[in-house]
């Protein structure tokens, strides 16, 4: 007698159960559906009413991916639901962690004085505009209120470097009091590298510090979207990284790229810029509905479908150029197709649900208010302190934090709760954004189908699932970006 | 001014539900009203101010595609509901988060 079962019992079962999972219509007649830890599938018309009507045979070509996906698991079967479980709790392990990103604004003062820009001051007035060390001293306590085991100190302004005073005095507090915490840590500073110096790159060096800056593209863009005195904004950032670049090593400078109704139609233009500086991506971001964005009508001299144009138009470019062997990365494409491609969550706070905003990232302002996200501090600079959660100096930081403001703002928009969201196969993919809802729409949810953020989103999520389905090589690239190789 | 598209449902085929979730998808471009008329429910669509002719008619076309997708979604949420609790209360369970652990 064979000790082997007959081949047969390992056919798999006629009969199946579904597990959870939402879909939405892709173009060619073809469906995506995904389950809540953000896997998906591309499936035909006639699979997907088979699926769900429990007609769809084992010999279906779909049918392995539907069980090694999650989507479907045979009756008795346990290891199906335990795995689905531990992807869920890799995906919101981040959520114990609490707070991560700690934002100082040190000072509102800047050098520069773009139409799109949410808060600058050009303003010599340092009592009225710079962070206090008071101010400072109660922000480093709260920041180790945070159980994370890992803290980011964001630097920002205006110009972080007009009161580098007060950087130093930051890092250097909140490094001796770690010496007791033993976090983490690591700072970085959003600067655009105009007033670097020789003092200011030791002491990045020796504490290290990061640079977070801005390029717009190149050089008549970049100083037509970012005047100073001298129109020679770009001048001095490629001055400056270089200083940066020689002085911290190669891969501590950054750079961020907003697009105006300028740089619509130069994105080749942009991308090859950050290329000819050494980048190794970019992050092609829309214009945020904020501050002088609005008062300058910046925000609305666009619309979603020219961004997006911009948009797939830049991806397909940096697309080309990875298959003519250049490696460069689109960083919103990364970040949602790690979540898409992998069982992590990047932790953009953007794109999470509950939204990110002051869970993930906390806001300290010059004048000692707090905030969820820098978005909020900028609409307090518009004189809306919706989401104001209350001041270092009056507040405690239970007080702070379980406020009305924020405990409303991260309940009412969930996403598996709000309407059309909880039902959209994107939902693993993107996040809540109360601010930005409240912004456009003064509501905190908004109704999605007016969001130029859903559609933005929507249309960006269906575009990368639809690149990769179409060839086999983008998605060799998309595999590459979403593990950081 | 586009005239109002009046649509019956059979009610015994689709839910209320699936019908206010695809009139709501469409709120940018038609405005639904839901009325009860025996076991049919009646749906008058009419087109929000700006959105005439092609746009309004490819509105209503997309209303009635996605009162059947709402419709599915509603059968999967049914048969899957207990089995995502299930899942979620594995995942969250000894997570060291809940006193008493």
């Amino acid at each position: 007698m064979s000790k082997f079962l007959d081949k047969g019992a390992f056919l798999p079962p006629s009969d199946y159960k579904l597990l959870p999972l939402k879909f939405d219509r892709l173009s060619h007649g073809q469906y995506v559906i995904t389950n809540f830890v953000g896997e998906y599938l591309v499936i035909a018309d006639d699979d997907l009413h088979n699926l769900i009507a429990h007609t769809l045979t084992p010999s279906a070509a779909i049918y392995p991916d539907l069980l090694a996906k999650h989507f479907v698991y045979a009756p008795g079967q346990q290891a199906p639901l335990q795995l689905l479980a531990l992807k869920a709790r890799t995906k919101y392990a981040r959520l114990a962690n609490f707070t991560n990103l700690h934002i100082f604004v040190v000072t509102l003062r800047c050098d520069h004085s773009c139409p799109y820009c949410q808060v600058s001051r050009q303003s010599e007035d340092r009592a009225a505009f710079d962070m206090t060390t008071e101010v400072a001293d109660k922000a480093i306590e709260f920041v180790f209120r945070s159980p994370s085991p890992a803290i980011k100190v964001e630097f920002q302004g205006g110009e972080p470097l007009l009161n580098f005073e007060m950087v130093k005095y930051v890092v250097r507090g909140t490094k001796e009091k770690n010496k007791v915490f033993q976090r983490d840590l690591q700072f970085v500073i959003a600067t655009t590298l105009s007033l670097l110096t020789d003092e200011i790159l030791a002491f990045c060096a020796e504490h290290d510090v990061y640079l977070s800056s801005s390029l717009d593209g190149p050089e008549d863009l970049h100083n037509a979207n970012r005047p100073r005195p001298g129109r020679d904004s770009h001048q001095k950032f490629v001055a400056g990284l270089e200083k940066a670049r020689g002085a911290l090593g190669y891969d501590r400078i950054s750079a961020l790229m907003t697009t105006t109704d300028k740089s619509l139609p130069r994105v080749k233009e942009i991308i090859d810029e950050y290329l000819r500086l050494g980048f190794g991506g970019i992050f092609l971001r829309a214009l945020s509905p904020y501050g002088f964005a609005i008062k300058t009508k910046k925000f609305a001299s666009y619309d979603t479908a020219e961004w997006l144009n911009f948009y797939k138009e830049g991806l397909a470019y940096i697309i080309e150029l990875n298959r003519a062997g250049i490696p460069f990365v689109e960083y919103y494409a990364s970040i949602i197709l790690t979540k898409m491609l992998t069982p992590a969550d990047p932790g953009f706070v953007d794109l999470m649900s509950p939204s990110g905003a002051g869970i993930a990232a906390i806001v300290f302002n010059y004048d000692g208010a707090v905030y969820p996200s820098d978005e909020s501090r900028m609409l307090a600079e518009m004189d809306d302190y919706k989401f104001r959660l209350g001041h270092l100096l009056e507040n405690s930081y239970e007080e702070i934090i379980l406020s009305d403001v924020l405990m409303d703002a991260l309940e009412t928009t969930y996403t598996g709760s709000v309407p059309m969201c909880a039902d959209c196969a994107f939902e693993p993919y993107c996040g809540a954004d109360p601010v930005y809802h409240y912004a456009t729409q003064g509501d905190m949810v908004g109704r999605k189908p007016e969001s130029p953020f859903c559609h933005r989103n929507m249309e960006v999520f269906k575009h990368l699932i639809e690149l990769m389905r179409d060839d086999a090589e983008v998605r060799r690239i998309f595999y590459g970006w979403a593990n950081n190789c | 001014m586009t005239l109002p598209v009046l649509l019956d449902f059979d009610s015994q085929i689709y839910s209320g539900d699936a019908l206010q979730k695809a009139a709501y998808r469409c709120i940018d471009r038609i405005t639904v009203q839901l009325e009860r008329n025996g076991s049919l429910l009646s749906c008058r669509i009419e087109s929000n101010l700006g959105v005439d002719g092609y746009d309004f008619a490819q509105a209503v076309e997309e209303f009635q595609k996605n009162v059947l997708d709402y419709q599915l979604r509603e059968r999967i949420r049914v048969e899957t509901e207990p089995l995502r609790n299930l899942v979620l209360g594995i995942a969250f369970s000894r997570t060291g988060l809940q006193g008493g652990e």
